[in-house]
């Protein structure tokens, strides 16, 4: 109580103070929560990619798993793949974007956080299975699986939100019309934003979507159509390309394949044994290195959002400091007062570090409130567009009003101890 | 004879002002106050009166000599051990009240039985006593800036009282005051010393105030002179 009086003394003052804390660990708490949601965005993905050894075509590296690259893998070479030591079952996969990039407008999505909405080409008759994301809950309706007819669509919960779609609704995509037979539960990552098919409609609108591939679709379509007495009558030449044409297949095109391993292997044995045979034409992502690389890769984006915060922490930690120490040579006859009538130094040293606590407190309460606000607000704004990105979470905020608490405390210490350490004579003295 | 409340003997204290400047304060100064005086130290200004004060109420140490409080020989105590005596043993009356601004006049009188180790509410209940007794049970929820100088001594006497001390020191506590408010001042003290057998030190520069006082005590230059 009197704590509080001793503020309201010097309201200004007081009032500047904690605003600099609110200001602090208002940045703290938005980054805070964007940082959280962004790890558990980042844990989720990791969570998938080291459920599996993840197969891309050769060049294309870590994009292909957003699917955004031309490269494919033939069948051939997944078939291959399966007869490696320790893999158990291999599944194409073919990932594109939902819509059509719009050349003129690259960022028309909007600003979102992860993976940008997609399409995913599920292989639903392979026998293959993520260690780490078995199933996937629905909200609504079904998974797509082996009797998932080609015009059938499972939808990720924030494209969901997104479009209004519901289990049952008719949903475009790319031009062609699907029936949506599943709404995925929110999983706070990746799914979230994809549309899942079986491969076949996922395959044509990839090339649909691919020009080079296109052409080539079409080369071969009409090269099939040539039998073989009339592929004899033309010149070696132009028969040489009709056969070439004819040998592709829509079963090559695959963006990405994932391999489970059997019980028993070591993921990074069974990662090795595929690259030490298929070097040349895939690139092999193990489980343990790409668990390895998000990690220092959200280390990274953790310190750099929690330093940057900290550092407005420090700011507001200097400002309490500042006006403990002012404080405390206003009061210098008062401390002199109860010293004389008998307060310890303990006692005089715990209530100046409680007062400090208490300005730290009030900021974090302040600034701590206001960033859980905007967040919040900021979330319900994005939740339509099904793109939040932050994570909202009463623990942060009880944590966030400890810290704020302690940085009072630790901001109180010195100007306390100088305090107790007040000559009482002196201090009397003082008029 | 009565008991020995305060024994001090030999008391030295000099202060360094500069590298050359040393002045004596104190330059072996006796004294002795038994239970029930109402003792008064006079002296010109700079004789060392307000230091004699200090280092009586453990407020300052003296850089030799020897004091006696209750019969403890105080003269080896450590700082941490020197709050407890001044919160029970020692109670201050200063001349400019030091009353603290942001607690209401009743809130300084518990302050003091905090420091003193009463509980909540036997010092809310002895304040409120205190309050009455010094005539201020109408006063008790003022803020120390609404009351007139004299009332802020009286909080201050009830304050000083509030842990039954065995001595009471005032520095020139009427020093602040007009002659009319001094003379009720001193007549609670004196009142306080004759029905409540509080032992009473006064530190004070005016003549009239000593000649109330039983017994008084001479200094200048920092020596006794009496």
């Amino acid at each position: 109580m009197e704590i509080l009086r001793n503020m309201w003394r010097r309201k200004f003052r007081t009032f500047l103070t904690i605003f600099g804390i609110v200001i602090g660990i208002f940045a703290f708490t938005v980054m805070g929560s964007m940082a959280l949601k962004l790890n558990k965005m980042i844990d989720g993905g990791k969570r998938y990619i080291t459920g599996q050894i993840t197969i891309s075509p050769k060049g294309a590296g870590a994009e292909a798993l957003s699917g955004a690259t031309g490269g494919t893998l033939p069948v051939d070479t997944l078939n291959k793949i399966a007869q490696v030591d320790g893999v158990k079952a291999v599944a194409a996969g073919i990932g594109l974007l939902l819509e059509e990039p719009d050349p003129d407008n690259p960022s028309s999505g909007g600003v979102s956080m992860g993976p940008p909405p997609s399409i995913m080409g599920m292989d639903s008759k392979s026998d293959f299975q993520n260690v780490n994301w078995t199933t996937l809950d629905m909200k609504e309706g079904k998974m797509i699986d082996k009797s998932t007819a080609d015009n059938e669509v499972a939808v990720g919960y924030s494209i969901a939100a997104d479009k209004k779609i519901k289990a049952g609704d008719t949903m475009k995509i790319r031009g062609r019309d699907f029936k949506v037979i599943g709404i995925l539960d929110k999983t706070m990552t990746g799914p979230d934003s994809y549309v899942m098919m079986q491969m076949t409609p996922a395959r044509e609108l990839f090339v649909e979507s691919n020009p080079f591939l296109k052409s080539l679709k079409e080369k071969a379509d009409s090269a099939a159509a040539i039998s073989e007495s009339e592929l004899n009558k033309l010149s070696p030449a132009s028969r040489e390309q009709i056969i070439q044409a004819k040998s592709f297949k829509m079963e090559d095109i695959s963006t990405s394949a994932s391999v489970s391993w059997k019980d028993g292997y070591d993921s990074d044995t069974v990662s090795n044994n595929i690259k030490d045979k298929f070097n040349k034409e895939v690139s092999v992502l193990s489980p343990k290195k790409m668990g390895e690389e998000i990690d220092k890769a959200s280390a990274m984006i953790n310190s750099i959002i929690f330093g940057s915060a900290l550092l407005a922490l420090v700011v507001g930690l200097f400002s309490i400091v500042n006006t403990m120490v002012m404080s405390i040579s206003e009061r210098t006859k008062e401390i002199g007062i109860k010293k004389a009538l008998g307060a310890s130094n303990g006692s005089i040293a715990w209530e100046y570090t409680l007062e400090a606590g208490v300005i730290g407190l009030l900021g974090g309460l302040i600034g701590g409130g206001l960033g859980m606000l905007t967040a919040w607000l900021l979330n319900l704004k994005m939740a339509e567009k099904g793109a939040e990105i932050f994570l909202v979470s009463p623990s942060f905020f009880t944590q966030v009003l400890i810290f704020s608490f302690a940085i009072g405390i630790v901001a109180g210490v010195i100007p306390a101890m100088r305090a107790a350490k007040l000559r009482v004579v002196e201090a009397i003295r003082e008029l | 004879m009565e008991n020995i409340i305060v024994q001090a003997s030999g008391l030295k204290k000099s202060y360094k002002m500069s590298k050359t400047n040393i002045v004596k304060a104190l330059d072996g100064v006796d004294i002795e106050i038994h239970e029930g005086d109402f003792s008064a130290i006079v002296g010109p200004s700079g004789c060392g009166k307000s230091t004699l004060m200090h280092i009586l109420g453990l407020l300052d140490r003296p850089d030799e000599g020897k004091i006696m409080i209750g019969g403890d020989d105080m003269s080896n105590l450590k700082d941490r051990e020197a709050h407890k005596i001044r919160a029970k043993k020692i109670g201050f009356i200063f001349q400019g009240f030091n009353l603290i601004p942001t607690l209401t006049a009743l809130e300084n009188v518990i302050l003091a039985g905090k420091y003193g180790g009463m509980s909540v509410s036997a010092r809310r209940r002895r304040a409120k006593e205190l309050m009455e007794m010094v005539g201020l049970s109408d006063r008790m929820n003022h803020k120390p800036y609404e009351l007139s100088g004299g009332q802020q001594q009286r909080v201050a006497i009830a304050r000083a009282l509030m842990n039954d001390p065995a001595i009471i020191l005032a520095d020139e506590p009427t020093g602040e005051l007009d002659t009319k408010t001094s003379l009720e001042i001193m007549e609670m003290l004196k009142k306080l010393n004759k029905e409540n057998k509080k032992t009473f030190l006064i530190v004070t520069h005016n003549p009239e105030v000593a000649d109330s006082c039983k017994k008084v005590i001479h200094l200048k230059d920092g020596k006794n002179t009496k």
